[in-house]
């Protein structure tokens, strides 16, 4: 359950945001996951209800959004998408490559009263 | 009541924590004290390492260690037979020490009289790459029988990784473990990590290890 961790430190992201903004309700986050970022959707679905279990986050929903892993190939420059070509360069087949994006993961944004 | 609205955040989830590691960077510049992150699966040999690190360098450098298991103090014995500082973090359950974990760690440990003070991460390849702990180097070690395409399924922890141990080197014979192809897997994912085979067991390889960790140490204080 390694995303549990990274649950804890979103709901203590969330728990500042709250306090800065005198929210009283957050009804839903919206979570960015970038596939470069060594993080698994579908864990992150799946340990949400225990990480969010008896904290002011219990009713708020979660939409997650994936965020496509670009790189670029330090071979032939060639930008592209990084899963799609399993990690190989599709111009030369290169593997030597430098992440552009989505080796993040980012709270978007949060729909709160 | 409110209606509801819509807040535009876009922050990181690991912001707060890359913020508070840099911070742990500088205090420990400030004190002299370096910090090494050591990282593995469960069982490649971390505390066998430690141990051995202890015995070679014990009587030049004051070193400290921090155990991070989840749920017992057999490492942190351990250690504290070959002679070394030695605290046992308790984790909570949690699969990886972040930066506040860490400084809080070092705060129990005691770091005036300490110049190197290593941290042994919960064991797995997954969070400790994600949450920078403040440390100076990462380093980590894949044990022979973890296969040599660790590289490919854990791309995060050797991208993060300066350092990368084979350990276990005295079982090669017994395993179709392909050290060409691991350092090519380990290539691609971080062209400039050093990579030193060694044997904790039988100390094959500590020298090396001990020479790395000492030139980075001497590199360090002169920056
Ligand atoms: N044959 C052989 N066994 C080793 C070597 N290094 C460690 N071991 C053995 O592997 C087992 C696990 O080693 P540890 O040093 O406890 O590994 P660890 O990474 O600290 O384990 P955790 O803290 O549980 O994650 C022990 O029984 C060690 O004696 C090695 O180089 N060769
Ligand atoms: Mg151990
Ligand atoms: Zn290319």
């Amino acid at each position: 359950m390694h995303e549990l961790g990274i649950l804890n430190a979103l709901v203590h992201i969330i728990e500042g945001i709250v306090r800065d903004e005198n929210l009283t309700e957050v009804e839903k986050i919206v979570i960015e996951v970038g596939e470069l970022s060594g993080v698994v959707p579908r864990y992150i679905e799946e340990c949400y209800p225990a990480a969010v279990y008896k904290t002011f986050m219990e009713k708020t929903a979660l939409e997650l959004i994936v965020v496509p892993g670009i790189v670029k190939c330090r071979g032939c420059g060639l930008v592209f998408n990084a899963a799609a070509n399993d990690l190989h360069c599709p111009g030369c087949s290169g593997q030597d490559l430098e992440i552009l994006g989505g080796n993040d993961m980012i709270v978007s944004e949060i729909v709160c009263r | 009541m409110d209606e509801f609205k819509v807040l535009q955040v876009k922050k990181s989830v690991f912001a707060d924590n890359d913020r508070r590691a840099e911070a742990l960077r500088q205090t420990l510049k400030k004190h002299r004290v370096f910090l090494l992150n050591l990282m593995s699966s469960p069982g490649a040999g971390k505390t066998t390492l430690l141990s051995r690190t202890i015995e070679t360098l014990g009587n030049q450098l004051k070193i400290g260690v921090m155990e991070a298991d989840i749920d017992s103090d057999v490492d942190a014995r351990t250690i504290e037979s070959f002679g070394a500082k030695v605290i046992q973090l308790h984790t909570g359950g949690m699969c990886h020490l972040d930066a506040d974990m860490t400084r809080q760690g070092l705060e129990a440990l005691g770091t005036d009289d300490l110049e190197l003070a290593i941290l042994e991460n919960v064991g797995n390849l997954v969070c400790p790459a994600e949450f920078d702990t403040g440390a100076v180097k990462n380093a980590m070690i894949l044990s022979v029988p973890e296969g040599d395409d660790k590289p490919l399924k854990y791309p995060l922890m050797f991208s993060v990784c300066d350092l990368v141990l084979i350990n276990l080197f005295d079982v090669l014979p017994y395993f179709d473990f392909d050290m060409k192809k691991c350092v090519t897997n380990i290539r691609l994912r971080n062209p400039k990590a050093k990579i030193i085979p060694v044997c904790a067991r039988t100390g094959e390889g500590i020298d090396l290890w001990c020479d790395w960790l000492c030139s980075e140490i001497s590199a360090w204080r002169g920056q």
